[in-house]
């Protein structure tokens, strides 16, 4: 046991003399993640802002036609435009989100009490358009029932009789839309960060550390092999928990900062506290899965190579929940990865987690570090590790 | 008091099986300079990898102070100072950082770590660099650390893979005379290299050891009444049968 310490505070002091390597694997993290976050919350918020606050500027087709509805769209801060020459290119070309046609018509069925027609022009694929679309058609019902209704008194009948069915709405899409985005992308950065964070070191203390050959004299030490690999393995997650404490830190102070629904996710001390012990577990089986791959390569080369499929893994469960949206049931949080994904989720929506999630989350997360240990151990062992010529 | 006996290796390579070792046998003794004499790709460092257990022998038995290597390998590596041919030290520890670090493995506590380390660095003249990080030291420097590393725990038996490779004239003077100070201590050195002047100049027993066998044991003088020639070189070259390889 004793030996496991020095091997790790070893590891850990020769890190930290490699200042550059040091601050790239602490830093990079708690300060890129924040500005992603930072900045895209505040891209699409002013975005959204503009859309729904500003003036909408407005083509209109035959505005001639209906002169009252113009003055009631620019009451409601959408002023009219004259129209391009082919509206349907124009929306096509998005020089023009949405175009506004009115019948020629209009008038005569408006004398008439009839329908008046007028028409949309727009492309639903353009996920931009969305907000003015909608704005517009919220004003031109609103137009329509007012008038509706006067109508109505005009001739003696209630207003109320005609609308058979009042639809109440409440559009919560937009903001939920947003955060819901991000929720998804979070857990893959966290997951990601805890599983990877620490791979150069690990890296490099096994698989680096044979090609400076310096395995060998250590190996040569009367300090059981299990008990060097557990140090170095002590070492790196005890480096990524640092440098995953100072990322949870970073969003914690970015959300708090960040503009709208942001700020309603729960970053208190207790929810951060739970979320590095959900990514605990994913900083072992990282840790320990990267040490066997260290250990059954012949270089640091061929080590790294495996990065690029490993940085995946964490993606898969995320595309899979986006793909194929699933409910929340037990044997999802037996699964690496998905599991983490489904405890970060509830986390950050502040949903209950029961004891028996957290059970099952933690002991299949240590169940399988300590199987990858096991595994790494037993390379450990084998004679050709040490032999680096 | 280290104890060989009929050792055999063989590893697996794409181009088939090389048997590497095949039935090294020799004793060292305590109080004596062994000398394992052999050209490159003998199979000394081989055999000594199994000495200090990093292999495992296929075949032969091997005993350091009467202990058996492969019933309690641990046991084994305390009694053992190893000098590999692999020196590899922490180029971001201080030379006595490095030092520590070993002596801590073996268990050791701080006082006699630290004992250890002054008399060493004494014994060694390293005491201008000890506490400079060993990131461009001399190859001499990191010789010296690595064999004071090696010899923190103070071991009874002394093993050293061509210790002298890459020294200059003066640190290698240097070494020899650190090296009898170990066999004045009564301790067993062994001393592998495929120069025989070095060997000679230092060893009181020789083993010549060629194609993974030992062609001969015996004293410097004892080789060349054998072999009949007065040049230690042309003895080495007789006994490895160097000559019938080149022609």
């Amino acid at each position: 046991m004793k030996a496991v310490w020095t091997v790790a505070r070893k590891e850990l002091l020769d890190l930290f003399r490699d200042r550059k390597t040091m601050m790239l694997g602490l830093l990079l993290g708690p300060v890129v993640l924040p500005a992603l976050i930072l900045g895209m919350g505040a891209l699409a918020e002013k975005k959204m802002r503009t859309q729904l606050e500003s003036t909408l500027e407005l083509p209109v087709i035959g505005a001639e036609h209906a002169p009252n509805l113009i003055a009631f769209l620019k009451g409601r801060n959408i002023e009219a435009r004259p129209a391009p020459e082919h509206p349907d290119q124009a929306v096509r070309d998005q020089t023009f989100d949405v175009v506004l046609k009115i019948d020629e018509a209009y008038g005569e069925q408006w004398r008439g009490s009839k329908p008046a027609a007028v028409e949309l022009i727009y492309d639903s694929s353009r996920q931009d358009s969305q907000i003015p679309v909608n704005r517009l058609r919220g004003v031109l019902l609103e137009y329509s029932r007012t008038v509706g209704v006067l109508r109505g008194i005009n001739r003696g009948v209630s207003p109320e009789a005609g609308f058979a069915v009042e639809i109440g709405q409440r559009d919560v899409a937009t903001p939920e839309a947003r955060r819901g985005m991000l929720l998804a992308f979070l857990p893959y950065m966290l997951i990601l960060f805890s599983f990877l964070g620490g791979a150069a070191l690990v890296i490099d203390v096994t698989a680096g550390e044979r090609e400076r050959q310096s395995l060998e004299p250590l190996l040569a030490t009367p300090a059981p092999r299990a008990a060097i690999m557990s140090g170095k393995i002590l070492a790196a997650c005890l480096f990524g928990m640092l440098s995953l404490l100072l990322i949870v830190i970073a969003f914690k102070l970015s959300f708090q900062l960040a503009p709208g629904p942001l700020q309603l996710i729960d970053v208190s001390a207790p929810v951060m506290a739970q979320l590095l012990l959900v990514l605990l577990p994913m900083v072992l089986i990282g840790t320990t899965l990267l040490t066997l791959i260290a250990a059954s390569v012949k270089s640091v080369k061929e080590a790294q190579s495996y990065m690029s499929i490993l940085m995946f893994l964490p993606i898969v469960p995320t595309i899979l929940l986006m793909v194929n949206p699933i409910k929340n049931q037990l044997w999802q949080f037996a699964v690496p990865f998905l599991a983490q994904n489904q405890m970060l989720l509830k986390l950050v929506r502040s949903e209950a987690i029961s004891a028996q999630e957290w059970a099952v989350y933690l002991g299949a997360g240590f169940g399988l570090g300590l199987v990858l240990w096991l595994l790494a151990a037993r390379l450990y062992n084998q004679e050709r590790l040490a032999i680096s010529a | 008091m280290i104890r060989i006996d009929n050792l055999h290796k063989s590893f697996k390579t794409k181009t088939g099986t090389v048997h590497a070792v095949k039935g090294v046998g020799f004793e060292a003794r305590d109080g004596e300079i062994t000398g394992l004499l052999g050209p490159n790709g003998a199979g000394k460092t081989t055999t000594l990898r199994m000495l200090y257990t990093l292999m495992k022998p296929d075949q032969g038995r091997i005993e350091v102070d009467g202990v058996d290597v492969a019933r309690d390998p641990t046991a084994v590596r305390q009694r053992l100072g190893v000098l590999p041919d692999a020196r590899g030290v922490y180029k971001r520890l201080s030379a006595r950082e490095n030092i520590e670090y070993f002596g801590r493995l073996h268990g050791i506590d701080e006082a006699t770590i630290q004992a250890r380390i002054a008399s060493m660095a004494r014994t060694l003249v390293m005491e201008d660099f000890l506490e400079r990080r060993t990131e461009g030291f001399s190859q001499g420097q990191r010789t010296k650390t690595a064999i004071a590393r090696a010899l923190v725990h103070d071991p009874r038996n002394v093993i050293l893979d061509e210790p002298t490779n890459g020294l200059d004239v003066m640190t290698t003077r240097g070494l020899r005379g650190f090296l009898r100070g170990l066999r004045e201590e009564g301790r067993c050195v062994i001393f592998s290299s495929h120069i025989m002047q070095e060997v000679a100049a230092l060893c009181d027993r020789i083993v010549v050891i060629a194609h993974g066998q030992v062609r001969a044991i015996g004293t410097p003088d004892q080789l060349r009444e054998q072999t009949g020639l007065p040049d230690l070189e042309d003895v080495f070259v007789r006994l490895a049968d160097l000559e019938g390889e080149a022609a």
